[in-house]
């Protein structure tokens, strides 16, 4: 399978909403308060109010559920969410991209699929993120 | 992106059910009959029962996938496998699939992203995998080529 960069999307999150124990597991909401998103075709700003819904499941693993606007340095509003899954054990942090938006300019994204390998900085959430060709 | 090939799945879909005209664009359900799969690590069937895409033509004619099938392998277990997916291309090409012609798969965009469930310990390692697929569409129903994402 062959890929293209995307972006690379960096994140801020405030304190982790411990929601706790539910049927599905144990689930944290880590809220976005910021970041930003850079690559050749787009850029610009996270907007604050997104967030990633975290369920830590019984093999270890955990379920991620993000989503998140994303504002172009044109003005342009992007929704993306991306369902994903981090293993720590195994050093495995893969997401599933998508993006919905209304600017003519930006309608590529809302045709492809991406993928996105993810890493935890101490400053935040990163993720590198490229389009399936 | 590194990956790995896992599998290739061949599913068979029977007659479509047109739903038509809903407010996210037009959905039509294609039931799976049947298939198989194989792969270094897995191979088996497709159980005919609860296996299906569930297809909806948006308003820009991307038309969004929603796949989800169980897997029985050779030797007795299930995998519940769903993948969503988009498929779109030139006017003429998405013509010609949607008549059972033969199309060559690099002259349109047929992705998907699948995820796997299972409670057989054998097969652990696809609940701890996330998958991106290229799709072939032939008159019989497509052909995945699924690699897990390294």
């Amino acid at each position: 399978m062959n890929s293209q960069p995307l972006m690379l999307l960096r994140l801020t999150t405030s304190p982790t909403e411990e929601v706790g124990a539910t049927p599905h597991g144990t689930l944290s909401i880590f809220p976005v308060t910021g970041g930003s998103f850079e690559g050749e075709r787009l850029r610009g700003k996270v907007l604050a109010g997104g967030g990633d819904w975290v369920t830590g499941k019984a093999d270890e693993t955990l379920e991620l559920d993000l989503r998140v606007t994303l504002e172009t340095d044109d003005g342009a509003l992007i929704y993306m969410t991306f369902t994903g899954l981090r293993d720590d054990a195994h050093h495995y942090f893969r997401t599933l991209p998508r993006f919905e938006t209304a600017a003519s300019k930006y309608a590529f994204l809302n045709r492809l699929l991406a993928v996105g390998i993810g890493e935890i900085r101490t400053e935040g959430p990163v993720h590198i993120i490229e389009e399936i060709l | 992106m590194n990956t790995r090939l896992l599998m290739m799945l061949h599913v068979n879909v029977t007659t479509p059910q047109n739903v038509g005209a809903v407010p996210h664009g037009t959905r039509r359900i294609a039931p799976i009959s049947g298939g198989v799969f194989e792969g270094t690590r897995l191979r088996g069937t497709v159980l005919p029962g609860g296996s299906a895409d569930w297809l909806l033509r948006r308003a820009d004619d991307v038309l969004e996938m929603d796949l989800r099938v169980t897997l029985r392998t050779h030797d007795g277990a299930l995998i519940s496998m769903r993948s969503f997916g988009l498929r779109h291309g030139p006017p003429d090409v998405i013509a010609a699939i949607g008549r059972g012609e033969p199309v060559n798969p690099a002259t349109y965009y047929f992705r998907t992203t699948p995820r796997f469930q299972t409670a057989h310990p054998a097969y652990g390692f696809l609940n701890r995998l996330v998958a991106v697929a290229s799709g072939d569409r032939r008159a019989e129903g497509p052909i995945y080529t699924i690699h897990e994402l390294l």
